[in-house]
């Protein structure tokens, strides 16, 4: 599990947590963004905001709501950069 | 019945049948001397959705902008006249969702449900569908007279998506009409829907979602409660049960308004 | 039953499944929607094995590449003011003939006060501010297509990262770019940020960004004292104002009102081909309010400067407050006279010079240059001073409805006013030193 923000452009992940206050987990949720859904990474400005594709549309994110977004690659494993924090 | 409106959308002849009260607008009657009979459409969806298109399609230059009551967002209505029928449309700000948390859901549900629109034409973006169709779900489960207008059919087509809309129409228990309002495409096929839907020949079942054993348990004691309250007479109860579980400002702050009793 | 009871049967019910599942029942409800929604997908739409990329997604692949996008957005707003200048040349020139003539046909009309009024009065005032039609409605073609086109909410997210530095974000972006046409609609489009400070800083910043009605003033003056670079420093004009809408942004931001910045959530709608109509509707629905205004506002105001002048009162007046803008280079009673009704409406501006010199549009650079003795330099740090001082009154009106504060419409109007005298005089003392 990892933050979408590490995510790279053109992977397709799986949503499973949103770790964020309220006013944003419903603000994602009706953009489609809720945990269970599949996304695709489409444009990335890391570090910096990152279009997805959601349920069809296009969404832009900020770097900061991106970073609280926690995604898992399909089969579980990762594909995407880790960081050694 | 149409709900008679305190905004200033009244166009010059009618108002002056009202301030003279007697004056008879002659094209408020057809030719064989019958009143012209009236409905109100309301227009919800997504932004982006082409909801504007649509409405200028039905509405052309018969627009009007002012603001909701007591607030400064805008209001869009506009008519038009069909079948005999002088009908008003009223542009509903674009939404996503009919929760409590911003004044354009607010204005969304609130016209809805105070003002009884004999229709809601949702627009739906149909290469969006999934997405967009979280808001005709609640329209739905708010008992709504809903039609759905499954929009930018070329675009949808253009991604090789392919809907089978009959299937639409039956699962999610209202009509479903095809359009490409860029191009002007469907808008009579809505309004032929419309008719129907106002005559009674279609029937909007409306939707129950299921959701989950507690909940549903959790819903059943809470309609029990409600169902002896006045609101329930306004709003249909599971509604407000499932509104109060979402513990949706809006209908708490109206239940908190209401005498003991 | 009773209010209360049910209100605690709520409270009951919410915290028995807070327990069960572990979560609000706001999101399990949800989540039950879009489970239904799932299912009704998987029957109703077929969409091919891979998802193509869309002609949008393609465009965006340069669009908003990390590299490629603010230098495609800053080209792309150059083009829009090249548009606009060039092709509206022609046309200024045509009415600026017409008005030319009309005035000269008025002139002799009797009693001479009367030809005064209207020659002078009216056609030298508003004349010289539907000179500028052309430009303002070209430019106004310009923002529907690329807010039609849906490239608008690509800006936004292209300048998100700079955005980001200043303690805003990208949704701040296209009020600050609809600023471009008119402050007005620009300010009702902060609405849709939803944190309330970085809603107010927009608000704040937002007449920094050269609105519709001070271009004539640019370009009058770009014209008469630049020619060979006019455009060039009409787009400097452009330029200061972004620069300084930055600037105070992060000022305000860090300092002023500070706090937590929200979060920068934006859909991005499919690139759309505008159509004609709906361009020629949205240039004619901004079109529309400067052709209004100029029909009254600056029509009554033209008229009302006429007479004061007439009367024998404005001069005594501008010489009271001109003394203010001699450390800026122009301390003349005319340009008080013109400042001060500028904050009505900014057409006015120049509507005030045509009426005052009783001439309009090439002629007035020219008198300018020798009745005031004006310099380019003195000329420049007057556009300056138009750029930022005080908004004109809808704007002002508008920002005390959007934010509710007379404490923060004062605010406004007091920081314009002092940052613009500052920056004119900053340029007007500073260049006199290379002179």
């Amino acid at each position: 599990m990892m933050p979408l923000s590490m995510v790279s452009s053109g992977e397709v992940v799986e949503v499973v947590a949103i770790r964020a206050g309220w006013g944003l987990q419903r603000r994602l949720a009706e953009m489609g963004l809720n945990p269970g859904v599949q996304i695709r990474v489409m444009n990335s400005q890391r570090p910096g905001p990152v279009v997805i594709d959601v349920r069809g549309s296009r969404l832009a994110l900020g770097q900061g709501v991106a970073h609280k977004i926690m995604v898992i690659n399909e089969g579980g494993g990762h594909t995407c950069q880790h960081k050694k924090r | 019945m149409p709900a008679q409106e305190e905004v200033n959308s009244v166009s010059g002849e009618e108002q002056a049948a009202d301030k003279r009260g007697h004056k008879r607008d002659p094209r408020s009657y057809d030719r064989h001397g019958h009143p012209r009979k009236e409905l109100t459409i309301a227009l919800a969806g997504n932004p982006n959705s082409g909801k504007t298109t649509v409405f200028n399609n039905l509405t052309g230059a018969r627009q009007h902008v002012g603001n909701w009551p007591g607030v400064t967002v805008e209001k869009k209505e506009g008519s038009l006249r069909y079948a005999n029928y002088d009908i008003k449309v009223v542009d509903l700000p674009g939404v996503y969702s009919l929760t409590a948390y911003s004044l354009d859901e607010v204005i969304a549900r609130d016209f809805v449900v105070d003002e009884n629109p004999d229709v809601v034409v949702n627009i739906v973006d149909a290469s969006n569908l999934e997405r967009n169709l979280y808001l005709a779900v609640q329209l739905l489960e708010m008992g709504a007279p809903l039609i759905i207008a499954l929009n930018m059919m070329d675009v949808a087509e253009s991604r090789r998506y392919r809907i089978d809309v009959d299937a639409l129409a039956r699962e999610i228990g209202a009509p479903v009409v095809s359009m490409v309002a860029t191009r002007n495409q469907g808008t009579q096929e809505l309004l032929q829907t419309v008719m129907e839907v106002v005559k009674g020949n279609i029937k909007v079942t409306g939707l129950r979602l299921q959701y989950g054993r507690e909940v549903e348990e959790e819903l059943a004691k809470l309609e029990e409660v409600i169902s002896s309250n006045s609101l329930s007479k306004k709003y249909p109860a599971r509604w407000l049960a499932v509104k109060l579980l979402e513990e949706d400002e809006e209908i708490i702050r109206k239940f908190m308004e209401l005498q003991v009793g | 039953m009773d209010r209360d009871q049910i209100l605690r049967v709520k409270d009951e019910s919410l915290a028995h499944l807070r327990k069960v599942y572990g979560d609000e029942a706001e999101t399990v409800i949800a989540d039950a929607r879009y489970g239904f929604i799932s299912g009704l997908i998987k029957d109703v739409l077929k969409k091919p094995a891979i998802d193509r990329l869309t002609i949008s997604d393609r465009i965006d692949k340069v669009v908003l590449n990390r590299w490629l996008g603010i230098p495609i957005f800053l080209a792309i707003l150059y083009g829009m003011f090249q548009f606009t200048f060039v092709a509206s040349g022609p046309l200024m020139d045509w009415i600026d003939k017409f008005f030319g003539w009309l005035a000269g046909f008025v002139e002799g009309i009797s009693p001479a006060w009367l030809g005064s009024l209207v020659a002078d009065g009216i056609i030298g005032g508003v004349g010289s501010v539907l000179v500028f039609v052309p430009v303002i409605f070209l430019l106004y073609i310009a923002l529907s297509i690329i807010e039609d086109s849906g490239y608008l909410a690509r800006a936004a997210f292209v300048m998100d990262r700079l955005m980001h530095k200043i303690g805003l974000h990208g949704r701040s972006f296209v009020p600050l770019m609809l600023g471009f046409g008119c402050n007005v609609p620009a300010i009702m489009a902060t609405r849709t940020i939803e944190n309330p400070k970085d809603r107010l800083v927009t608000i704040l910043v937002n007449p920094l960004m050269s609105c519709g009605a001070r271009l004539p003033i640019y370009a009058l003056f770009a014209a008469a004292f630049f020619t060979a670079y006019q455009g060039l420093v009409v787009f400097s004009m452009y330029a200061i104002g972004i620069t300084l809408a930055i600037i105070m942004a992060w000022i305000f931001r860090s300092r002023l009102v500070k706090g937590e910045s929200g979060h920068f959530v934006m859909e991005l709608p499919p690139y759309r081909l505008p159509t004609i109509v709906g361009v020629l509707t949205h240039m004619w629905e901004r079109g529309r309010v400067f052709l209004v205004r100029a029909g009254t506002i600056i029509f009554g105001v033209v008229i009302f400067i006429w007479l004061l002048d007439y009367v024998g009162v404005l001069e005594p007046i501008g010489r009271a407050i001109a003394p203010i803008f001699s450390p800026a280079g122009f301390g003349q009673w005319q340009v008080a006279v013109t400042l001060v009704f500028g904050i009505l409406a900014k057409e006015v501006v120049v509507g005030t010079f045509g009426t005052l010199f009783a001439v309009e549009g090439g002629a007035l650079g020219d008198i300018i240059t020798t009745q005031l003795g004006w310099t380019p330099l003195v000329a420049y740090a007057f556009m300056a001073m138009c750029l930022i001082y005080v908004p004109c009154m809808a704007t002002i009106a508008v920002v005390k409805r959007e934010t509710n504060s007379w404490k923060w419409t004062g605010f406004l109007i007091g920081y314009t006013l002092v940052l613009g005298w500052l920056v004119a005089t900053l340029i007007y003392q500073i260049g006199s030193l290379f002179a």
